[in-house]
């Protein structure tokens, strides 16, 4: 079966710096739901912008569906990964959130009545479809995660990354994006800082430190294990 | 940050609301184009096009008091920028300020400055109260303004709210340190506030340019509703350009 993601010794440097991500190497299989951990400065952000070539490695290879993520493919693999950046308002961008979440299918190429109904879909899968016709800075910190989620949903990606899905949210909402990730069938990254919301969600860790995979594993074996929690720099989360 | 209010009556049920926003940016266009087209003296026109904005103001269910707020302060603006024509405009003395002469040909050149900008602000002002925002960037679109322009109307609006929150957390966040006590200071204090406002935008609009990438972007904002002028807009639009044009001809003829 053809893993969902796939690196081989990915390595990054931005222009003039140190690296960024060393030698790292994993596959994800479909189905599969992996934490992406560590401290801040670790190199999750870095690494999650390679998964859809927003960076593409200065060594190394990576592939999404079988699909190798290079300059001449971008638009398909695109298509297959979901992503779901940090801050909910650098993903909602447009006046009002029927049109940021028919964004995608638009660019797609899809016509426009389906795109419509496929962003009413996707904003009622994730239980907002009444803001459909509001703009983002009407709606709570909670509401707008749900909205950018609607904005990867809506693609029908293999692949779901997000990165600090739950971050600044209270517990309400925390725990309604936990459960909404819960009953998601897609492949999914999630790069958090919160062991338990990883806990929930995930069942494999990837611990980055320096920039190299620092543990690679079941998330309860490594929840458990204190002492190398404390020297991933995650200990904290707890 | 809470300015929903400022689409509270784009939502209203009216004549207006049914016609496609295409065709009320052009009925504003029109109204403002005729209203400058009137000659000085064309009071009778002047005011019948100034009550055929507040008549349609009304028809639209715009309350007088919002409608006359949010005309307030492009009014001063336009009262302020047409003062010069008071002072240099040739004629008659009628009063004398000081160095100041008050000419009855700059009274006349006032008076119709106001009334002619005072109806094109009124139907702009109409517009926006009748029109959401995302219609609007969707009107100019059908009127085939250029695409940068819209995408760039469209991005401004949802960033705005934005740009506030951020000069809002960094004025709360220097504040709570005691800076900008004095009036010195607090000037210090606005310049460094909007130097961090402006850096935290630039990484922004960097942040939010690859999220328009990941999900597909290849340089168009794609249009969901387009808004095409129907029979209807066009309906309401013929008679609108003719009392128009009727009202600019009688002017023109009577002077």
């Amino acid at each position: 079966m053809t893993a969902s993601l796939e690196l081989r010794a990915v390595s990054f440097a931005y222009p003039g710096g140190e690296p960024v991500l060393r030698a790292i190497s994993f596959t994800v299989a479909p189905g599969e739901r992996v934490a992406l951990l560590g401290p801040n400065g670790a190199g999750k952000s870095t690494l999650l912008q390679h998964l859809n070539g927003l960076l593409l490695p200065t060594a190394g290879q990576l592939f999404v569906g079988g699909v190798p993520v290079v300059e001449a493919n971008l638009r398909s693999v695109r298509q297959r990964i979901g992503f779901v950046f940090q801050d909910p308002d650098d993903q909602l961008f447009l006046p009002t959130l029927l049109e940021d979440v028919a964004f995608a299918p638009l660019n797609a190429g899809e016509p426009r009545a389906q795109a419509r109904a496929r962003a009413h879909a996707a904003l009622a899968a994730v239980g907002i479809d009444r803001h459909a016709d509001r703009a983002a800075h009407h709606l709570s910190g909670g509401e707008k995660r749900l909205a950018a989620l609607a904005t990867v949903l809506v693609s029908r990606p293999q692949v779901l990354v997000l990165d600090e899905p739950t971050g600044d949210l209270d517990a309400r909402a925390r725990l309604r994006i936990v459960r909404l990730l819960q009953e998601r069938p897609e492949t999914l990254l999630v790069a958090t800082h919160d062991l338990e919301v990883a806990g929930a969600v995930c069942t494999r860790a990837l611990a980055l430190a320096d920039g190299s995979v620092a543990y690679d594993g079941p998330l309860d074996r490594l929840r458990a294990d204190r002492d190398r929690l404390g020297r991933l720099g995650l200990l904290a989360a707890l | 940050m809470g300015f929903h209010h400022l689409d509270q009556y784009a939502a209203v049920e009216s004549g207006l609301g049914h016609l496609a926003p295409a065709a009320r940016v052009l009925g504003t266009v029109l109204i403002a184009v005729a209203a400058a087209s009137l000659p000085p003296g064309a009071w009778l026109e002047m005011g019948a096009v100034a009550a055929l904005v507040v008549a349609l103001s009304r028809y639209a269910h715009v309350p007088l008091a919002t409608f006359l707020l949010r005309a307030t302060v492009p009014l001063a603006f336009l009262a302020l920028a047409s003062l010069g024509v008071l002072l240099l405009a040739p004629g008659a003395t009628v009063a004398r300020l000081g160095p100041v002469v008050i000419t009855d040909g700059g009274i006349e050149r006032l008076g119709a400055a106001l009334l002619r900008g005072g109806a094109a602000i009124g139907a702009g002002v109409l517009l926006v109260s009748t029109t959401r925002f995302a219609d609007l960037v969707e009107a100019l679109r059908e009127l085939r303004l250029p695409a940068a322009v819209t995408a760039a109307l469209g991005l401004a609006y949802r960033f705005l709210y934005l740009l506030l929150d951020e000069l809002a957390q960094v004025q709360r966040a220097a504040a709570s340190r005691n800076a900008g006590a004095g009036r010195v200071p607090r000037r210090q204090l606005l310049l460094g506030v909007t130097a961090s406002a402006a850096t935290r935008s630039f990484a922004r609009s960097e942040r939010v340019h690859r999220a328009m990438l990941a999900r597909g972007y290849t340089g168009s904002l794609p249009s969901l509703r387009p808004q095409p002028l129907d029979a209807t807009s066009w309906r309401a639009l013929l008679p609108l350009a003719l009392l128009l044009a009727a009202l600019v001809v009688s002017a023109r003829v009577r002077s």
